[in-house]
């Protein structure tokens, strides 16, 4: 539509004639709808308006004369405005919304009528018009449009709020690193690590991409169980620091981003603690303190054992009486059954959370109730002579484990923990160690129920047995225990090593542990990488054996997996320059952390790739887990999200160089791409299902788009801990 | 133009129903003039200066004054200078906006000091950039808050932080267009509300206090590492705490008495931001230790679920009001700059009319809204509009310079308020420092853009405002046009 400019010279006529004094009724109040103006001032208005607002817009108004003598008034009659209005209803609606254009050509009473809406016009021209359906109609229409908006926008807010599943707490996105303290920096090079250390080292934590480091335990100790024999539960040990130290290390964390687990140790304490002191001198209301029970200097109260052998009692001379001890005799087991120790330990719980602990890791929980009866636990072999029932393995442990109420104190601390948990981002988490063997239900009942939570999860120790049964199908088998054990909707984790059992690289093989690295870091749940994992490595032989069990029983030593952290290919590792209190792998000069760095597709290198990826990657955060195939020397499962068209295939090789077909799985394309693979940098790689080959060791991990879930398909075994589907168009999870 | 017409102003018509037809109300002679009326009073004033001041960031991160100085004494000692060189940079603007009562903030200030060419620069980056991020960043601050008790342990979805951040912009968009009175009624609630919540803070502060968690306040001093350089930060931060004292001067046609009203206002309000501030921060000490303040994700939400459990929800429900408060306020003033802008020809001219229906400058207001809705968009904001901070204390500074240039070169102005000139210099050389100080903390290629982005209005200044390209107008004129018989906004009349 050819816009033509208003030419001055007819706006000022127009305008002029407005001067004309026109019959009036002074006052007068028409509440007619079409009527306007009536009033003397009301033209006035309009006369000096246009003139003294904007000149550059209303090119009439410069004609004017400033002095306007009488003001004009008009009256528009009821009919004339609405012969007006009818025609331009019945006419064009284009035409009727440009007015200037089809502008009634009959002058007939007023002036006002012909004036022509123009830029900067006045409110008594704008009157004329604006209330005309084709600009009132829109300018309801764009109101009530806004307020639609405004209350759509809100509704989708709630819906999307009232949809969103629960959403991954810290200990669920992140790994945890555990460290052994005594072996991770020595900043002081005293041969021992310490907090400083590791505050030196944290750089290495942002570089993994881990957010949640669990140190185990650097309370104050006569270190005869290095660390787990507590002198006081508020203490910082001199070797490991101050407590200055630990709050500067929990500071610089935080300051990080990172998460800080402590180790608690509720089962026992050092027989210097000063409650053991208290008690073996019958103090009053310590006596009940640890587990005191009558008997002979030679003869035991029955035939319970310790867990680092030999009888579970000492005879103690002061109260002539024998304590308990499920661990060393310097480890006098705590009487949880006494309501005051139950507080003792709260209130160390207290303290620590005070101080801004995120988490703990519980020791030892099975071991914290005995049977008050104290009766003999039965032999596993009946035949053995009992005099020589001396080692964990040759009773059932029916008396001193994980007997009722064990529970309720569990609970007891989440109550506590969750007391400090309200604060915005401030959950605290508590994970329980135990060991139940075979007994798997037993460890399961950690997790808690549906109404009543616990930990947060129990340890799955399960994978440490994957050397013993290293195949695809062993695998397979210990991922499915777990698995299928696991209570509906609770969190599995992951663990291959800790400070306890010997290092996955030596025992199944160093050629595995990329693999075993990347089966940590698909499966769905929380990993645990214990420190020097994430450089693959190895046990060190230790002549001089330091850990108390290894002097029981050298088969039984931990020294091997617990030498300093290899850092650099400089002296002791770049651990500390003195010397160091286990001797340093002699191969640190290549596998050190520094060397890794450097080195693309090391072990660290494809560790933090895949550490990277399971946190950007919402299928392997939090998606489904489907097996799909097992054999004797492959594990492979794929990862998948409801809603999201990229998966992942993991093929996992345990065993010799293979070839898998995996053609029948209808749900997987006929060509995959190799996002990663542990041999070599193979990325970008097609692959395809038929003939997916993988070699000894060699951990391969497939991308793929597609729009065909497996776990839709009754032929799969698949696990999601929480069920979530994404939707792509508002990148958003959503309940389903 | 000359104005020689005087005329009375009518008496506005408050009782109007909003929702009736159009033409009834311009039926009789109780009509308003379609000027911007003189609604706000002195409450609404203090309201409005304590409303926009007082935003989200005490509740949610009152640490970088703490993390400059580190220790507390030190920290109470800086939010305390502030609170006084905030309050003599609103009496040099006291001064201002008696002496010339306009609207637009530094704006006419600047217009008559330095020329129009400053002033054009001011308001091409405030109107554009300065007004609309921070109502688009308060918004989104707003939405944020409103949405994370519902996501604990993770941040909450960006798509629903966007919708519920373009939902109250649209609704105080919506409010600020319709009725001046409304929106004032909602400033006044909701800086009631975060009165309520402070003092609900102070007052459990208190209790602490008189129980004697006093650890944290004796030896305030100690372990300070007093710095130039960080505590010159500590200042920065702090003062940034008490932006917003420059509010009223945006709706100096507005208030009832300026002469009066306007530095009354201020000399209330500020003083009592400065208290609450000092007051909240004893409080948070009183419940958790200097670390675990500077660690806090949200030090009001903390300090509630550690003292007032079990209904420490109150926090973060006020800390959301707060904000909505915080943008409202925004929004009003962000309008009336656009609105004086327009009116000078330094915007379109359309951005300068007045509803008649409602008597707002809803085509300013709407424009501002439209602008942050469009900066809410992209996924970061932020970073980018902390660059133009310096843009903001370049401004403040030139209009303080500006007070010290008329004290000579207009002298027959009448000044009600007259501040004594040393201390105009003194705000003019903090503000000096505070744009320097980051540029050289931490030279940043960013800092050039941002300048070349302000100066890049020169272009736009000589093509439509100084040499008037007569195109712009043929194509505005009918844009203008169309746009008035839409919103039914006319020209402002005079009103004396």
């Amino acid at each position: 539509m050819a816009y033509r400019l208003p030419p001055c010279e007819t706006e000022r006529r127009r305008l002029v004639l407005c001067t004309r004094p026109l019959p009036l009724k002074p006052g007068s109040r028409c509440s007619n709808k079409s009527t306007l103006f009536t009033s003397v001032r009301g033209s006035r208005d309009l006369v000096s308006f246009s003139f003294t607002h904007t000149p550059e817009e209303t090119c009439p108004a410069r004609a004017m004369p400033s002095e306007e003598p009488n003001g004009c008034s008009m009256e528009l009659k009821e009919g004339i405005d609405n012969s007006t209005f009818q025609d331009e209803e019945s006419g064009d609606v284009e035409q009727g919304c440009a007015p200037e254009e089809t502008a009634p050509q009959e002058d007939r009473d007023s002036g006002f009528k012909q004036i022509k809406p123009y830029a900067g016009m006045p409110k008594e021209v704008l009157l004329l018009y604006s209330s005309q359906p084709c600009y009132r109609l829109p300018r309801e229409i764009l109101f009530w449009l806004t307020i639609m908006l405004t209350l759509a926008l809100i509704a989708l807010t709630i819906t999307v709020i009232a949809l969103s599943p629960r959403c991954l707490s810290w200990w669920q996105s992140s790994t945890v690193y555990q460290i052994y303290p005594r072996s991770f920096m020595d900043s002081d090079n005293d041969g021992v690590g310490d907090l400083r250390g590791i505050k030196e080292k944290l750089d290495h934590f942002e570089y993994l991409n881990i957010k949640a480091v669990w140190i185990s335990p650097f309370y104050k100790s006569p270190m005869k169980d290095f660390g787990y024999d507590v002198e006081d539960f508020r203490e910082i040990d001199p070797l490991f620091g101050t407590m200055q130290d630990f709050e500067d290390l929990l500071a610089a964390m935080h300051d990080r981003g990172l998460k800080l687990i402590m180790d608690y140790i509720p089962n026992h304490t050092s027989d210097r603690h000063r409650w053991f002191q208290l008690s073996r001198n019958r103090t009053q209301n310590y006596e009940d303190y640890y587990i005191w029970a009558n008997c002979s200097r030679t003869k035991p109260p029955n035939n319970w054992v310790s867990i680092f052998g030999n009888s579970s009692w000492t005879y103690d001379e002061d109260r002539g009486q024998c304590f308990l001890h499920q661990f060393l005799k310097e480890q006098p087991d705590l009487n949880f059954r006494n309501p005051r120790v139950i507080k003792e330990m709260n209130d160390v719980l207290h303290f620590w959370l005070e101080k801004g602990v995120d988490g703990f890791r519980m020791d030892a929980v099975k071991h914290m109730l005995e049977a008050p009866h104290l009766r003999n636990e039965p032999q596993v072999d009946p035949e053995q002579p009992p005099d020589t029932v001396d080692t964990e393995f040759e009773l059932y442990h029916d008396y001193t484990t994980s007997q009722p109420g064990l529970h309720d104190i569990i609970r007891g601390w989440r109550v506590e923990l969750d007391k400090y948990s309200r604060e915005p981002g401030r959950y605290r988490f508590m994970v329980t160690e135990s060991y139940d063997y075979e007994e798997i239900d037993k460890t399961m009942m950690y997790y808690g129920t549906s109404f009543v939570r616990e930990s947060d999860f129990p340890f799955n120790f399960y994978l440490l047995y994957l050397p013993k049964y290293l195949s695809g199908q062993g695998a397979f088998d210990l991922v499915n225990l777990w698995m299928s054990n696991m209570p509906e909707g609770k969190w599995p984790n992951w663990v291959v090593g800790n400070h306890d059992k010997p290092r996955i690289s030596s025992s199944a093989g160093a050629e595995f542990v990329r693999a075993i690295n990347m089966m940590l870091l698909t499966l769905p749940g929380t990993p645990t990488t214990y420190y020097g994992e994430e450089i693959g490595m190895e046990n060190v032989n230790v002549t001089e054996i330091q850990d108390p069990f290894g002097k029981f029983d050298p088969n039984s030593t931990r020294d091997p997996q617990r030498t300093p952290m290899q850092w650099s290919a400089a002296e002791n590792a770049g651990f500390s320059t003195n010397k160091t209190w286990l001797p340093v792998h002699p191969d640190y000069k290549t596998v050190n952390v520094e060397a890794q760095k450097n080195e693309s597709e090391s072990v660290l290198q494809q560790y933090r790739a895949l550490s990277l990826l399971r946190e950007a990657e919402l299928a392997l955060q939090r998606g489904w887990m489907c097996y799909v195939w097992s054999d004797k020397d492959v594990f492979a499962f794929v990862r998948e999200l409801d809603g999201l068209s990229r998966a992942f295939l993991v093929v996992l090789n345990f065993g010799r160089d293979a070839v898998t077909d995996l053609s029948w799985v209808a749900g997987l394309p006929d060509e995959l791409t190799v996002h990663m693979s542990t041999r070599y940098a193979a990325r970008g790689e097609r692959r395809r299902k038929a003939r997916l080959e993988t070699a000894r060791g060699e951990g391969l991990l497939l991308e793929y788009s597609t729009q065909r879930r497996l776990n839709s398909n009754p032929a799969f075994k698949c696990f999601v801990s929480e069920k979530a589907c994404y939707l792509s168009e508002l990148d958003i999870l959503y309940k389903c | 133009m000359s104005d020689t017409t005087k005329r009375t102003r009518e008496t506005p018509n408050s009782s109007t129903d909003p929702d009736g037809p159009a033409q009834a109300q311009y039926g009789g002679d109780q009509v308003k003039a379609a000027a911007l009326q003189k609604d706000v009073g002195l409450f609404s004033g203090i309201c409005l200066i304590v409303g926009t001041m007082i935003g989200s960031g005490i509740f949610i991160s009152p640490k970088a004054v703490l993390s400059g100085t580190g220790a507390v004494g030190p920290c109470l000692s800086v939010w305390a200078a502030c609170g006084v060189l905030a309050t003599l940079g609103a009496l040099c603007y006291a001064e201002l906006g008696t002496m010339i009562t306009k609207s637009g903030g530094e704006y006419p200030y600047l217009m008559e000091g330095f020329g129009s060419l400053v002033a054009f620069l001011y308001s091409w980056t405030t109107v554009i950039v300065l007004k609309p991020s921070s109502f688009a960043i308060i918004a989104l601050s707003f939405a944020e808050y409103a949405a994370v008790p519902f996501y604990p342990g993770c941040p909450p979805p960006a798509v629903i932080i966007k919708c519920q951040a373009a939902a109250s912009i649209l609704l105080i968009t919506l409010v600020n267009s319709l009725s001046v009175k409304l929106a004032s009624y909602v400033q006044i609630f909701f800086t009631v509300a975060k009165l309520l919540i402070i003092l609900i803070i102070v007052i459990a502060g208190m209790v602490l206090l008189a129980q004697g968690n006093t650890e944290n306040l004796t030896n305030a001093f100690e372990g300070a590492s007093p710095s130039f350089g960080t505590i010159g930060l500590a200042f920065y931060n702090g003062l940034w705490a008490y932006d917003g004292w420059n509010q009223l001067n945006f709706i100096t046609e507005e208030l009832k008495n300026p002469y009066r009203n306007l530095p009354l206002a201020i000399i209330i309000g500020i003083p009592l931001v400065s208290v609450c501030y000092i007051l909240v921060n004893i409080a948070y000490f009183t419940a958790m230790t200097p670390i675990e303040l500077l660690q806090s994700p949200a030090v009001a939400v903390t300090f509630g679920d550690r003292v007032l459990y079990p209904v420490s929800w109150v926090v973060p429900l006020f800390v959301v009001f707060s904000t909505f408060g915080a943008a409202n306020g925004s929004c009003f003033t962000a309008g009336r700059l656009t609105y004086v802008a327009g009116r000078e020809g330094h915007m379109v001219k359309i951005l300068s009319y007045i509803s008649l229906r409602h008597c707002t400058p809803s085509p300013a207001i709407i424009f501002n809204g439209i602008l942050s809705i469009i900066y809410i968009m992209p996924a970061d904001i932020n970073m980018l509009i902390n660059y133009f901070s310096f843009a903001q204390w370049t401004f403040y500074g030139l209009t303080v310079l500006a007070l010290i240039v008329m004290r000579f070169t207009r002298k027959e102005l009448r000044r009600p308020v007259k501040v004594p000139i040393l201390l105009a210099a003194v705000v003019f050389l903090v503000s000096c420092y505070l744009v320097l100080a980051p540029i050289i903390e931490q030279p940043e290629l960013e800092y050039l853009y941002c300048a070349i982005f302000i100066f890049s209005g020169l272009i736009f200044y000589f093509l439509f405002v100084h040499y008037k390209w007569s195109w712009t107008r043929r194509v505005m004129r009918p844009v203008t046009k169309y746009l008035q018989l839409l919103m039914e906004v006319v020209p402002p009349e005079k009103t004396e």
